[in-house]
């Protein structure tokens, strides 16, 4: 005997492939419909609110605390001081400075500032029977009947009846006569998860046995029904009818699926198998075995009227039947599908799979009964019986199936160009179309084109020129800044980016000389403007004289004070940044950043010793500057991003004619969403 | 595609019994092979858009299966998973060369779910995938030593159940 290894005993397995139930492509279309989980975008962008309001907050309640002294008076304030650069000595108090010196008013300073019950009819005569019948219906304001009877049953009639409904209008009919040992048992199962304006819908079904002798059915159905908006007249309807005369026994297992979701009207399914035999006309009908498997699958999504799935199967003949009906009816449509027909008459024992499609649907094992094509008819929901005659049926058949033919062989050849297509696509093969799409992919395919960033971070103006105010160096200052930004993606390494951001540049300046005139009566602040002409005019208070040192030591003066002086001013700036990604991996990227801005002044602020002393006159209304960042980005949840981001920016002209604080180096904290 | 259904439904039909086949190899029970069959397909159409006609469809779907089912048994059973490493002395197993016997599918499927996990994920990996002990133990992020642990202690168990058919049917 040949001998392998157990890799070559298992090769076999490489290629398995299992057929898995239809109930899971409704699943899995119920999991795609739903809509995306966007509540960690939400968390995420709530804390960036947060964020943004805790930084904003301070900041809007630090200026309005800061105005010290309001009213008129404070805007009339005049505040001269001396502009003097790389500390000079100036000997004669009448020199260069004194072109920029001007007298100007004096002022005062003012600093200080229901559900319906299930009937159950019990018809029972002449017999001790078992009857249990389980009813659930959770839903409110729809009539729900479950009726069960039974009559003329003789011996021993067992009967379980187990149902679970949670439908609008759910009818379930059983009704067994029989003389001698009628067994049966019934389980439906009818689910409805409709959800809107769900009209008329209803699920019958009908079982009748009547016979004579040992009639043992066991009927188990299930309907699904998914529909979700607007149903109108939905039914599925099952209808098993048996009268046998010997020994029919017959397990029907038929499953309903309808997962149509948007304006379905007049969907229906429906089964119908009836057996019946005639004892005067069939002597030997005996041991009558029949099974019967049905599948329903009808994936409608919007628009669909009129459809129709119908499996009829009748039986006539009596005599040893072992019949096995397997029968797999796949409907899939998606728009304004109408007049749609699916039917299967099966008279005598057949295996059919059934797959009907209306729109680019492949055809899988398509094979139908010539009798599929039978009726044109809009909304046909009709319960037809079994002795139908036949020959008249045909008919009219005939004329339908013309009409249909030419239908038919359009979609085939339709279905078999998309077949190949997907096959070329398995393959790898690319189809002229997918080259096509494949060129523009580097430009397209790219969705996350766009970022939307928010952030918020701390700044500090810096003083790298040794400039100096009033004789005293310039010091750093820290502020917040905050903002947001949006970038658009050129390709896999460049973007573009703009926004807007709150910024403020400021200086701080230590030990400034002040003469301070509410604390002199007699002495103004033009009289030390006319004693010093040269001393060049910064901002405006009227209480107070900032002098350079070099002024301090010429006037020699008493009331001469120092203190701090602090400048801020605040800016929206509308940036325009390039970005280059440096690196990039996984969920870490790295891009350097480069652009210009343009600020507009929107606050203007000095205080000395922390009071306003009114605002810098020689602040200009626009400011420009040019910008240097790198950010350090972390995608933490899908589309969404945390970065760091440091940065330079110089700005060209804050003031006129002050030296000021022009560099700032900062760093943002921010979220980015891209899409 | 992300949206078409009637597309979605063609790729299902065309795909489905392929990629159940490979759920039904890598899960112990077949319920957990619907859930991750089913997850995994959402994944599939989510990302559609992601394919880049490199390679074939069916080998991007495959991954993102394969993928999918190994998260899930990272998950279901995270602190005893591809603990044990490679003993040379003790791992080391002759592999026997069988007599054929012809087997059904469904049975060999049965062996290949009776195993534990973790030696199925490996087997399926090595058998089915065709990966190296080196590309299995990335993907894992276990030692090379567990996977080949791993494998040999699936093909032990396998050799075993067998022969006692092989015994079963001469006896």
């Amino acid at each position: 005997m040949k001998k392998q290894k157990i890799e070559d005993i298992f090769s076999s397995m490489e290629d398995f492939s299992s057929v898995p139930p239809p109930e899971l492509w409704a699943g899995i279309e119920e999991k795609l419909d739903k809509p995306k989980k966007k509540k960690r975008a939400i968390l995420w962008w709530s804390a960036a609110a947060c964020l943004l309001l805790c930084l904003s907050l301070p900041m809007a309640l630090s200026d309005s605390g800061n105005k010290i002294g309001t009213g008129n008076a404070v805007e009339k304030n005049k505040v001269v001081l001396d502009e003097n650069k790389n500390n000079e000595t100036h000997k004669n108090v009448t020199s260069k400075g004194n072109q920029d010196s001007e007298t100007t008013k004096n002022g005062i300073v003012n600093p200080d500032s229901e559900n319906i019950s299930n009937p159950v009819h019990h018809s029972d005569a002449n017999s001790v029977e078992e009857t249990a019948v389980a009813t659930v219906d959770s839903k409110k304001g729809n009539s729900s009947k479950t009726v069960v009877s039974k009559s003329n049953s003789a011996n021993n009639p067992n009967q379980a009846v187990a149902e679970g409904t949670t439908v609008n209008g759910n009818k379930n009919q059983f009704s067994v006569s029989g003389n001698k040992k009628t067994t049966q048992a019934v389980a439906v199962k009818n689910y409805d998860s409709g959800k809107q304006n769900s009209f008329n819908s209803s699920d019958k079904n009908q079982f009748n046995t009547s016979e004579n002798q040992k009639s043992n059915q066991a009927v188990a159905s299930k309907n699904y029904d998914s529909g979700k908006q607007n149903a109108f007249n939905s039914s599925d309807k099952n209808q098993f009818n048996t009268s046998g005369n010997q020994k029919p026994n017959q397990t029907i297992a038929s499953k309903n699926y309808d997962s149509g979701k948007q304006n379905a009207f007049n969907s229906s399914n429906k089964n119908q198998f009836a057996t019946s035999g005639k004892k005067n006309l069939n002597a030997g009908k005996k041991n009558s075995n029949e099974a019967l498997a049905l599948k329903n699958y009808s994936a409608q999504k919007q628009n669909a009227f009129n459809s129709a799935n119908k499996n009829q199967f009748s039986e006539n003949e009596k005599r040893n039947l072992d019949k096995v009906v397997a029968e797999k009816t796949f409907t899939g449509k998606s728009t304004n599908s109408f007049n749609n027909a699916s039917k299967n008459q099966l008279p005598n024992s057949i295996f059919e799979s059934n797959v009907n499609s209306n729109k680019n649907n492949v055809a899988f094992n398509s094979t139908k009964t010539s009798e599929s094509n039978k009726q044109n008819a809009v909304s046909e929901n009709k319960n037809e019986t079994i002795t139908k005659d036949q020959k008249s049926e045909k008919a009219i058949a005939d004329n339908a199936q013309k009409s249909n033919s030419k239908f038919n062989d359009v979609l085939s050849k339709k279905d078999s160009v998309q077949l190949a297509e997907l096959q070329n696509l398995e393959k790898g093969i690319v189809t002229p179309e997918a080259k096509k799409q494949k060129k523009k992919d580097p430009k397209t395919t790219n969705a996350e084109k766009w970022a939307l960033e928010v952030f918020a971070g701390v700044a500090n103006s810096e003083n790298y020129k040794n400039d100096k105010t009033l004789g005293n160096v310039n010091d750093s200052k820290q502020s917040n800044s905050f903002g947001v930004k949006t970038k658009y993606k050129l390709n896999k390494k460049w973007a573009v980016g703009s926004g807007f951001k709150i910024n403020e540049l400021g200086q701080s300046v230590a030990n400034v000389s002040y003469i301070s005139t509410k604390n002199n009566a007699f002495l103004g602040t033009s009289d030390y403007l006319v004693q010093n002409a040269t001393v060049p005019q910064i901002a405006t208070n009227e209480g107070y004289v900032l002098v350079s040192n070099t002024t301090r030591n010429a006037l020699a003066s008493n009331n001469i004070q120092t203190g701090n002086i602090d400048q801020s001013l605040k800016y929206i700036e509308m940036p325009l940044e390039v970005s280059y990604a440096v690196f990039s991996k996984n969920k870490a990227s790295i891009s350097l950043n480069t652009g210009g801005f343009v600020g507009k002044l929107i606050s203007n602020n000095i205080a000395l010793d922390g009071n306003s002393i009114g605002q810098n006159e020689n602040a200009n209304d626009f400011v420009y500057g040019s910008t240097l960042s790198s950010t350090i980005q972390y995608r933490v949840y899908k589309k969404t991003n945390v970065f760091v981001e440091p940065a330079m920016n110089y700005y060209i002209n804050p003031l006129s004619t002050q030296s000021f604080n022009q560099f700032q180096l900062g760093l943002n904290f921010g979220l980015n969403v891209s899409f | 595609m992300q949206n078409n259904r009637e597309g979605q439904l063609k790729i299902y039909q065309l795909f489905s019994p392929v990629l159940y086949g490979i759920c039904l190899k890598y899960m112990k029970n077949e319920d957990d092979a619907k859930d991750v069959f089913q997850e995994a397909f959402v994944i599939v159409f989510q990302k559609i858009s992601q394919y880049k006609f490199e390679g074939s469809f069916e080998g991007w779907m495959k991954r993102i299966f394969i993928n999918k089912l190994i998260e899930t048994l990272n998950k279901k059973k995270k602190e005893s998973f591809f603990l044990d490493v490679f003993d040379p002395d003790t791992d080391f197993i002759e592999e026997e060369e069988l007599e054929t016997i012809p087997i059904e599918k469904e049975k060999l499927l049965e062996y290949i779910r009776d195993l534990p996990d973790q030696y199925r994920t490996v087997f399926n990996l090595y058998v089915f995938e065709h990966m190296k002990h080196k590309e299995i133990a990335e993907l894992l992020k276990i030692s090379e030593g567990t996977s080949k642990s791993n494998l040999n202690r699936a093909k032990g168990i396998l050799q075993k159940r067998i022969l006692s058919i092989k015994n079963f049917k001469t006896a």
